[in-house]
């Protein structure tokens, strides 16, 4: 799609992989919002059953699903990489990924059911690690890495390292260990989760469609350099050092909301240097998306040193904000491109425009069903009554979101059928 | 031959890419697409390798991508690149 390394037609993923992925992630997120409606504000106790079924609604069944959609994409094209058998890799993945995440849920509600754990240890562990070593060994052959294509390495590695985290703290859970280093071992995954994970792998991709799709000024080098592989080595520094200086993870949370926070700035001021600045969703979503981001970690911070409550849920909140708000952003690009393209490369004259398959002000729409969606839980912190709509609005998100792809998914498979080709062989 | 200019630097992507496409489907053989880009769009220039079309792509000292294509095989395109 953008890079000098080169996509090759044949080297691209079957369009139904990206979909499928994306129609997971909608899914889960429908099931979220089904299931906010159920736990309501318990959620906000981050002890309770609730929080932790909706944190991994959204980490597991929302976030990795989105994100592993856009690396079967673009792991061939921001890196040159060569997944063999795209489909069948994906089948191995997202069945027991769904299965697993499934029995993980029901694991955290129905408590102490030792075989539940076990299961989802079994499908996760199985289904994740398989994938991110298998992407970490493609990448780690590529000859000339870009900054994407490091920060994506990067990301893959805290994607393994938190989930043999997790085999750990969900052995604790089933009862099949005693946990000695449960604490320090729980901080670590959802650190690596938080901010190895999520927040390289957005960075990385950042680096290369920031510039390609809004035409603003490169990243300064430091960034591009040094961020994704800092960030990860500041975790791995912290989870090693947490288990002689325990006060460690204080210091290592403190510099990545630092980090972050200044990001996020030098994104923001890239997007206000646009060469041609056109009205266009995707963009406030990245704008919503990383003001998120700054509001999050200052509240990451400032939580740091005042134990209240609500502003550790709203530094969660915000970051849930800020991760949503840029897989949108990034989803109304990837899947018109794609369906258009994929089209395109087939030789169909009757290929649909991007603008036909999402309309611009089909995204609009979304972006403010988002923002309403975020005020909601937002305010729901002061007017409780208020978690219902949140709830609502989360169906009705992800419900948008889920419509579009089958919306496109439809449009292809006619065009497909019954579209006229074009010859452009010389 | 005729040259059809297609200055794509200050474009926000995908749009050179669908200009690009439209301008190879009715690209006579007697025409050749001079793009300008500020990355070299491999997407395209794979496109129209598959397609059988002739394509040259250089970068310039200034980092900006020279990209002709035609699907005349007889002519040599680097007699027209301004680079």
């Amino acid at each position: 799609m953008f890079s000098q390394k080169g996509l090759s037609l044949d080297q691209a993923p079957p369009i139904s992989v990206v979909f499928r992925f994306f129609l997971q992630g909608a899914s889960f997120g429908i099931l979220g919002g089904v299931l906010l409606a159920l736990y309501q504000n318990e959620i906000f106790d981050p002890a309770s059953k609730g929080a932790l079924v909706l944190t991994h609604v959204f980490t597991l069944g929302i976030m990795l699903s989105v994100m592993l959609a856009a690396l079967f994409q673009m792991l061939p094209v921001i890196a040159g990489v060569k997944l063999t058998s795209p489909a069948k890799k994906a089948n191995w993945v997202q069945y027991p990924l769904i299965a697993g995440i499934l029995s993980l849920l029901l694991a955290f509600h129905f408590g102490k059911i030792a075989w539940l754990y076990l299961l989802a240890s079994l499908l996760l562990g199985g289904s994740l690690l398989f994938i991110s070593f298998e992407m970490i060994k493609k990448l780690l052959q590529v000859p000339n890495h870009t900054s994407s294509s490091k920060g994506i390495t990067a990301a893959l590695f805290s994607l393994a390292i938190l989930v043999i985290a997790a085999l750990y703290l969900t052995a604790t859970l089933g009862g099949y260990s005693e946990g000695i280093h449960y604490v320090q071992i729980k901080t670590a995954h959802y650190s690596f989760g938080l901010f190895g994970w999520i927040a390289v792998l957005i960075i990385s991709i950042s680096f290369q469609v920031i510039e390609m799709f809004y035409v603003t000024p490169p990243y300064p080098n430091f960034a591009n350099r040094y961020l994704s592989n800092g960030i990860l080595f500041l975790l791995a520094a912290a989870s090693i050092l947490s288990f002689f200086l325990p006060d460690i993870w204080m210091i290592c949370h403190l510099i990545l909301a630092l980090l972050l926070s200044i990001y996020a700035i030098i994104t923001l001021k890239r997007l206000s240097k646009r060469k041609r600045p056109v009205s266009d969703a995707t963009v406030w979503f990245w704008r919503l998306g990383l003001g998120s981001l700054i509001i999050s970690m200052l509240c990451f911070a400032l939580g740091l040193f005042v134990q209240t409550a609500w502003i550790h849920a709203l530094a969660y909140l915000f970051f849930g904000a800020f991760a949503l708000s840029i897989v949108f952003a990034m989803f109304y690009k990837i899947i018109p491109f794609l369906t258009w393209f994929h089209l395109s490369s087939q030789g169909y004259f009757t290929a649909p425009m991007m603008h036909e398959v999402i309309h611009p002000k089909t995204a609009k729409k979304h972006f403010w069903i988002h923002c309403s969606m975020m005020t909601a839980f937002i305010m729901s912190l002061i007017v409780p009554q208020l978690i219902v709509l949140a709830s609502l609005l989360t169906v009705l998100s992800f419900g948008w979101m889920g419509y579009q792809i089958i919306h496109a998914h439809l449009l292809y498979v006619k065009t497909q059928k019954e579209g006229h080709k074009f010859s452009m062989n010389a | 031959m005729k040259k059809i200019t297609l200055d794509a630097r200050e474009l926000e992507h995908p749009k050179p890419l669908a200009m690009a496409i439209n301008i190879l489907k009715n690209l006579e053989d007697a025409d050749y697409l001079y793009m300008i880009h500020r990355k070299n769009p491999v997407p395209l220039i794979d496109l129209a390798q598959e397609h059988h079309f002739q394509v040259l792509s250089r970068e310039d000292a200034e980092g900006t991508w020279h990209i002709l294509i035609t699907k005349n095989h007889s002519v040599d395109l680097k007699e027209y690149l301004f680079v």
